[in-house]
């Protein structure tokens, strides 16, 4: 609905000007926090320690993330956060394109309870209390000391959305191309890989950025999984730590290099895909 | 080819579902559990604690969807004019939503921090508060400064899901309305809020249902400090099982979290009922 070029009386025009400048001004206050933290990491620590509104540095330093990254941990802390981001995002494609395909492609008994399953299980939440049986069981399978439970955690718990959205892509291609390639000796397996999974892109595109948002984020999950381990957490569980530490005013510094650490490859992620990821967002919401 | 899905719908979401009802008779404390009975569910039905924090739930939830379906249905009609900027504004909102809860809450304690926080540093000098507010540790305050940091993370989201519910109104419908002679705040209510209901529904009953689970940015802002006055449901249970300083009450947090989970459910209902009935009458 643009009405960009219609005729407007000037009283109009005002209002749409007043109405921009407010908005813009929000838009501003909405981005105060991030441009706070991702500047104050280049501050002194004494200077984090005396407050203010101001964005600035007075000096400017490196040090922050030097310390951060050498004496902190962060260096292992960004490793995991990356190892869950792109650990959940490879896994998550592949199975949900897979399910998606064989949810959309084959006939097979108790499909529609199956599918009803996932659905169910969507909606289901009794909250946290659900990480203890897990905990539990990666214990039991001495599963508890690695990221890769946390992965199959994550994958599982986030799937369905992903795997409706590829049901809904796949319905969308049309069978002769299965059939043409049936003819010409592809397996059901085969078809998939060879013709389906290229023609999905689009949607993968959309999938592997949404899920590797939800493994770069996840904060309870990793936070239960790495209580007594130190160098298995992601950044965001290793930052929040740093501010339960005892006297937690003297790391403010770091604190905020840290958090600069685990906001700034996402937002430089998202500028540069903004339009998958709200494109993700609204597929998810409308189909799922 | 469904096996790996199955397999992880079965671990992951299937098999600790039906874990939550081994302990509900149980006292549970990770390594031992004592049978006693129905005294878990008697606890419950008595916790002052928990039912207060049911309350506060409420009070976060409802006040999270006052201000954030409006603000992002105002902007989503904004941005939909694609005026000039429109398109850099759409990326500037969404934003917070690519941000983890938790890094996020975690940079609001430092905004909303007591002595020369910069909230408190810009109030005062713009000479609306005398003394510096304790914005997370006020019981006055602590709940609209979480629905605040809420709003902020979560608006993107709903204003993408309404843009995406205005592009489906076509442009005639706007046109005829110029022609006819209808103002601005006329469209609004006579045709875009009429032709958007359909959507609409699924967006409210998404907001409600997330705003009653939330409590990762409750954990990491106050972890339902001052005194409990914090706490929504999740939260609470949160730290009944996973408590640093208490040994664990697993089997009474079954109890709760199956609370919990049918007062969503009723609420889910409830709305579902509500919006059929309007549905009727319009």
């Amino acid at each position: 609905m643009s009405s960009a070029n219609y005729i407007r009386s000037n009283k109009q025009k005002a209002v749409i000007w007043a109405l921009t400048i407010f908005i813009g001004f929000c838009a501003l206050l909405l981005l105060y926090p991030v441009i706070y933290i991702s500047l104050g990491s280049f501050k002194e620590n004494k200077e984090l320690l005396l407050g203010g509104a101001n964005l600035l540095p007075k000096r400017f330093v490196l040090e922050n993330y030097t310390q951060a990254w050498q004496n902190a941990n962060f260096s292992v802390y960004t490793k995991n956060s990356f190892f869950l981001g792109i650990g959940t995002m490879i896994l998550t494609v592949i199975i949900s394109s897979m399910s998606g395909y064989v949810f959309s492609r084959k006939d097979f008994k108790y499909k529609e309870l199956l599918y009803s399953t996932f659905v169910a299980f969507m909606f289901v939440n009794v909250g946290s209390v659900t990480l203890r049986p897990l905990f539990e069981l990666a214990v039991k399978l001495k599963m508890n000391t690695s990221l890769v439970s946390v992965v199959l955690i994550l994958v599982g718990t986030g799937q369905a959305t992903f795997i409706f959205l590829n049901r809904g892509f796949v319905n969308t291609i049309p069978k002769e191309l299965d059939e043409a390639a049936k003819i010409d000796g592809c397996t059901f397996f085969q078809t998939f890989y060879r013709i389906l999974f290229p023609l999905l892109k689009p949607i993968t595109a959309t999938i592997a950025l949404l899920s590797f948002r939800g493994g770069w984020n996840e904060y309870i999950l990793p936070l239960v999984f790495t209580m007594s381990n130190d160098s298995m957490r992601p950044l965001t569980v290793g930052v929040n730590m740093l501010r339960n530490v005892g006297d937690g005013a003297a790391a403010w510094n770091i604190v905020f290099a840290g958090a600069t650490m685990a906001i700034l490859p996402m937002i430089v992620i998202y500028l540069i895909f903004s339009r998958h990821f709200m494109q993700g967002m609204t597929a998810g919401a409308v189909k799922g | 080819m469904l096996s790996p899905s199955v397999l992880l719908l079965v671990i992951t979401s299937v098999y600790p579902f039906f874990w939550l009802f081994r302990y509900v008779l149980y006292d549970y404390n990770g390594f031992v559990a004592y049978f006693t009975g129905t005294y878990n569910i008697k606890r419950a039905f008595t916790d002052a604690v928990f039912w207060k924090s049911v309350l506060h739930t409420f009070e976060y939830a409802i006040g999270k969807l006052i201000l954030i379906i409006p603000i992002s249905l105002g902007l989503a009609v904004f941005i939909s004019r694609n005026l000039p900027g429109s398109n850099t504004f759409r990326i500037i909102f969404f934003l917070p939503t690519v941000i983890s809860a938790s890094v996020y809450s975690l940079i609001f304690t430092f905004i909303f921090a007591v002595f020369r926080g910069p909230l408190n540093t810009v109030l005062e000098a713009m000479n609306l508060i005398t003394r510096p507010i304790d914005w997370l540790g006020d019981p006055k305050w602590v709940m609209k400064s979480i629905i605040v940091v809420a709003v902020w993370g979560g608006l993107g989201n709903y204003m993408i899901y309404f843009i995406s519910g205005l592009s489906s109104i076509s442009e005639e419908i706007y046109e005829s309305c110029m022609i006819d002679g209808a103002n601005g705040t006329q469209t609004f209510f006579k045709i875009t809020l009429p032709m958007l209901s359909p959507i609409l529904k699924v967006i409210l009953l998404l907001a409600i249902t997330t705003a009653f689970k939330d409590y990762q940015s409750i954990l990491v802002l106050t972890n339902g400090g001052p005194d409990g006055r914090s706490h929504v449901m999740f939260s609470y249970i949160y730290n009944l099982i996973f408590a640093a300083f208490s040994s664990p009450q697993i089997g009474y947090a079954t109890v709760l979290s199956v609370l919990a989970a049918l007062i969503i459910g009723v609420i889910t209902a409830g709305y579902l009922y509500l919006a059929r009935k309007l549905d009727d009458v319009f």
